[in-house]
């Protein structure tokens, strides 16, 4: 922690940036902070509840935060993830950012306790189960001691997955018309991830209006799986979307088994270096394409 | 004690049930075709992080996620006393309604009309917070129009409490004008009291209701067993009153007047900074009732107009057609959240648009806290500073 | 029936008075509803096309006239292209009216200026038809009117008639680059004609509506020829969609644009927090 706060009071005494986002100790845990002065940075703090998906502040249309100017993001290895697809997708330069990864060992699935607690199988945060970017390479400097894996999770994702695509088509459908039945329409699953930066999202177009606006089923499905859609290929199981969601839909499911999918077809896993070519936007002539007839 | 007045000052006939009375009296209820709205624990919620956020943690109570429900049967009634996810806004104010119904055949067309009366319905166990609110908002869909739909199921529905022993310290319900016992928009309340609950109507409803049932309530005026049962619901509530009060002491009128003299004050800005706009503050808050309203075409020549929830934090709330957007940028979408709530609608209203219940706190898993936004803003009231003070703030 | 349930009115008239700008007249289908339609001129309506949604706009026809109402907007959006689309006979919803007006019984006696730009002599043409429609009620009546060129010139038919009272003084002004090879009226943008035409201020109101460089820099030039704060008026827009107050949406500060104006003096406007 103490070289992380040396690195970010350096930068901003150099005025290498001119804010820092990290995360901070608050009445109700860690929550992300901006400081822009070098004595703040003595409140930035790395622990297993620093859970929050930093990339989401690098929207370039957050004015607020791009006006600012430069920007030091403390990332872990999943934030990186989602800055290398801003990169990839040309929504903003290497150079708007000066990356600090930290090394990591899984975060908490509840963060919001006033202290960290040990990681247990109970309280681990399952999408961190078999990480393979603990220690982030898209970076310009890499704090922290290394740290052991994860534990495995009562149930990890993917086992939730196959428990689903194990049922019937009824009972998934069953079980998701119910899920979808919660969504209020809020878009908190769209406002904080990273990669949902679309100037108009599809589903504030009116003309036409391709998505219904009320939370009924029918208008609640389209929303859900069209954005689910969007995401495939793009998406960096950083969970933020489900950990947001006010009404528990278990949006990571459906994420995931959107990511077998595009492994399945294109042989594609995202990863921090935003040079790897992503299945949108890219083509291979080995691509799969047995559904042309 | 038993001639002590009520929250209301009026004396309240007090009464005695048990919880099997209770379920009993609700399943009486629904076998007569009565809807009653309760908590309900529910298993549906798959995400722990939404039970951490708002489900009932008071000791000994395993994390559920509850829920206000349409009972189907008594045995579902949650008497946990934890904080159901989303208020009791969507029964009142549904999460989308139909406004009319258009029928188009050539040039003819007709418009059918939605009903604004509605079965007579119990909501029983609300949380104090919920039930205040819709007095709160009742003054803002009276305002000058009657807005029949509200109204209707206002008139239709007969709201009884449950006391409140205080969440955590993201509640701050006496702060802002109301308390874990306050029967403000409700009929009546139950305490919880050794072997069952004290029962006090409040409102000529809710004594109406009463007295429908009375086989079922024991009147406690003057029973000798009644006066440890009085002093123990006494001593609870005003306990719960006690601690609800640490967690945050405000004036509301020097808030409300900062804000309003403040508009441009970076102190909301610095607040807002970590926000992204999510609307979940919005969507689970009791008082938030912004509406979007659609035409959603169902077929050739017929659809239904709808209100359906909106939330001044998303980009496009205030968007001109022409491209013109007055809250282009998130801190100033928050800005008007905190504006609305705690000065716009007591200037207009005389009334804050909150009712204390920290739901806005604990969904935004961003870090926003309400409890520190007023804390700050009371502080800032009560001590100006110099015009120039320095104070370095994030400035857009 | 609740607040939100329209009336349905038949479209009478289609006149299109520029490339992009429209007037609808529509008659309401219900008799008793024709009949006993009233409103006050500043004062507008939430108009729907059944399955596109709806749309505010000021009703642009004078409370003088009854038995039908009308409306002007250009298409730029998602209601606005469906309200394009109809067509003489078809059925279209409204509600209203809504908001407050223009305080025209409290100028009996004063001269009244009207300066508009563009097609912000929409909401003013209610107000002017309302004044000669009582025209010995008030002193001189004065209309500076200008838009980016001929082709941009709404009501060029009432412009025509207006000019042609003798109890009218009306200036009629294209930008610079704007005017035709027959142009009779001035050329020059609406502020400095405002100036050049020097209306007196004294005992006088006047009434500005245009896109918001226009207002921003007419109202200055109004002042400096002596007209007060409290008797310049003009005419907000915000998006709106319940136009009753209880949508939450129209709000600056805690002025409901629906409910405590759309009608507002330069006064008010002043007062009102930087957020429209």
């Amino acid at each position: 922690m103490n070289e992380l706060r040396e690195i970010a009071g350096k930068l901003l005494a150099d005025g290498d940036v001119r804010v820092i986002i990290g995360w901070e100790h608050a009445r109700r845990g860690a929550r992300p902070v901006f400081i822009t002065q070098p004595d703040e940075a003595d409140k930035l703090i790395f622990d297993r509840r620093c859970v929050h998906n930093l990339a989401t502040y690098l929207n370039p249309r957050r004015d607020q935060v791009s006006e600012l100017g430069k920007i030091g993001l403390v990332i872990k290895g999943c934030d990186a993830k989602a800055v290398a697809g801003l990169l990839r997708e040309a929504q903003m330069d290497r150079t708007d950012v000066v990356l600090i990864g930290v090394k990591c060992g899984g975060v908490l699935e509840e963060n919001e306790l006033p202290e960290a607690l040990a990681l247990t199988p109970d309280n681990v945060a399952p999408r961190c189960y078999g990480c393979d970017n603990r220690e982030p390479t898209l970076v310009d400097f890499l704090v922290g001691e290394s740290q052991p894996e994860p534990p495995r999770p009562i149930m990890t994702i993917d086992e939730r997955v196959a428990a689903l695509e194990g049922q019937p088509l009824e009972e998934r459908w069953a079980f998701w018309t119910e899920q979808f039945s919660k969504c209020v329409r809020c878009y908190a699953c769209r406002q904080v991830c990273p990669l949902c930066v679309c100037e108009r999202c599809v589903v504030d177009k009116t003309q036409p209006q391709w998505i219904e606006a009320s939370s009924h089923p029918r208008g609640n499905f389209s929303w859900n799986v069209t954005r689910a859609i969007h995401l495939a290929g793009r998406c960096v199981d950083c969970g933020e979307c489900e950990r947001f969601c006010p009404v528990g839909i278990p949006l990571t499911l459906v994420n995931r088994k959107l990511q077998h999918i595009v492994g399945e077809r294109f042989g594609y896993k995202v990863s921090d270096d935003p040079e790897s070519p992503a299945p949108i936007g890219d083509y291979r002539l080995d691509d799969q394409q047995e559904f042309i007839k | 004690m038993s001639d002590a007045p009520d929250t209301h000052g009026a004396t309240a006939a007090r009464y005695f049930i048990d919880e099997s009375g209770l379920r009993a009296l609700t399943a009486e209820l629904l076998a007569a075709g009565t809807e009653v709205v309760a908590p309900v624990a529910t298993d549906v919620c798959q995400s722990p992080s939404a039970i951490a956020s708002s489900a009932c943690l008071l000791p000994g109570v395993a994390p559920v996620d509850i829920d206000y429900k349409l009972l189907g049967d008594a045995a579902e009634l949650d008497l946990s006393r934890g904080l159901p996810q989303l208020s009791l806004k969507q029964f009142f104010l549904p999460e989308h309604e139909a406004l009319c119904r258009w029928h188009q055949r050539g040039i003819v067309t007709t418009i059918e009309e939605v009903p604004t009366s509605f079965a007579p319905r119990l909501v029983l166990a609300a949380k104090p917070c919920d039930a205040a609110a819709l007095a709160v908002v009742d003054q803002v869909m009276n305002w000058d129009y009657q807005d029949e739909l509200w109204n209707g199921r206002r008139e239709a529905t007969t709201v009884f409490n449950l006391a409140c022993p205080v969440i955590d310290d993201s509640c701050f319900c006496t702060a802002v004008a109301s308390a874990p016992d306050d029967t403000k928009g409700a009929d009546g309340l139950l305490t919880p009291v050794e072997g069952g609950y004290l029962v006090e109507a409040t409102t000529d409803k809710g004594r109406a209701f009463v007295e429908g049932h009375k086989a079922r309530f024991t009147s406690v005026d003057g029973a000798p067993a009644a006066e440890s049962r009085e002093r123990q619901a006494a001593d609870e509530r005003a306990a719960a009153r006690v601690r609800v009060a640490a967690n945050l002491e405000i004036d509301p009128a020097s808030v409300r007047d900062w804000i309003d003299t403040h508009f441009e004050d970076p102190l909301l800005a610095t607040l807002a900074v970590r926000c992204n706009g999510c609307g979940a503050c919005t969507s689970v808050c009791p008082t938030c009732h912004c509406f979007d309203i659609v035409d959603e075409e169902e077929g050739v020549g017929h659809g239904t107009r709808r209100r359906c929830w909106d939330t001044c934090q998303a980009s496009t709330f205030t968007l001109h057609a022409s491209g013109h957007n007055p809250r282009d940028d998130q801190h100033v979408r928050y800005r008007q959240r905190i504006n609305h709530k705690y000065s716009i609608y007591p200037l207009k209203f005389g009334e804050v648009l909150c009712t204390g219940c920290g739901r806005c706190t604990r969904v935004c898993h961003a870090g926003q806290d309400i409890v520190e936004i007023l804390a700050a803003i009371d502080v800032a009231a009560r001590h100006p500073e110099p015009v120039d003070s320095g104070a370095e703030a994030v400035k857009p | 029936m609740n607040i939100y349930h329209p009336q349905l009115a038949a479209v009478t008239e289609v006149t299109d008075e520029t490339v992009d700008t429209r007037t609808l007249r529509l008659e309401f289908t219900d008799e008793a509803v024709r009949e006993g339609f009233t409103f006050q001129a500043g004062q507008f309506g939430e108009y729907s096309v059944f399955g596109a949604g709806e749309s505010t706009f000021c009703i642009a026809s004078a409370p003088t006239r009854k038995g039908y109402i009308e409306c002007s907007f250009k298409a730029v959006g998602k209601v606005t292209t469906a309200l394009r689309e109809v067509n003489i006979g078809d059925t279209v919803g409204f509600r209203g009216p809504y908001g407050n007006s223009f305080p025209v019984d409290d100028w009996k006696g004063k001269d009244v200026l009207f300066v508009a730009g563009g097609i912000g002599l929409a909401p003013v043409r209610c107000v002017i038809w309302n004044v000669l429609d009582r025209r010995d009620e008030f002193g001189d009546v004065t209309i500076v009117y200008g838009a980016r060129s001929v082709g941009d010139l709404v009501y060029k038919r009432e412009l025509e008639e207006w000019g042609s009272r003798s109890d009218v003084k009306i200036v009629t002004t294209v930008d610079p680059g704007g005017q035709t090879d027959d142009w009779k009226g001035e050329v020059g943008y609406v502020t400095p004609v405002v100036e050049a035409t020097a209306p007196k201020a004294d005992n006088a109101v006047a009434v500005l509506c245009g896109p918001p460089i226009v207002v921003k820099l007419t109202l200055p030039v109004l002042e400096k020829l002596g007209f007060a704060d409290d008797a310049i008026f003009t005419t907000l827009e915000n998006r709106m969609k319940c136009g009753l107050g209880k949508c939450g949406r129209c709000n600056i500060g805690s002025v409901y644009v629906c409910k405590d104006g759309p009608v507002f003096t330069a006064a008010q406007m002043k007062e009102l927090p930087p957020e429209f």
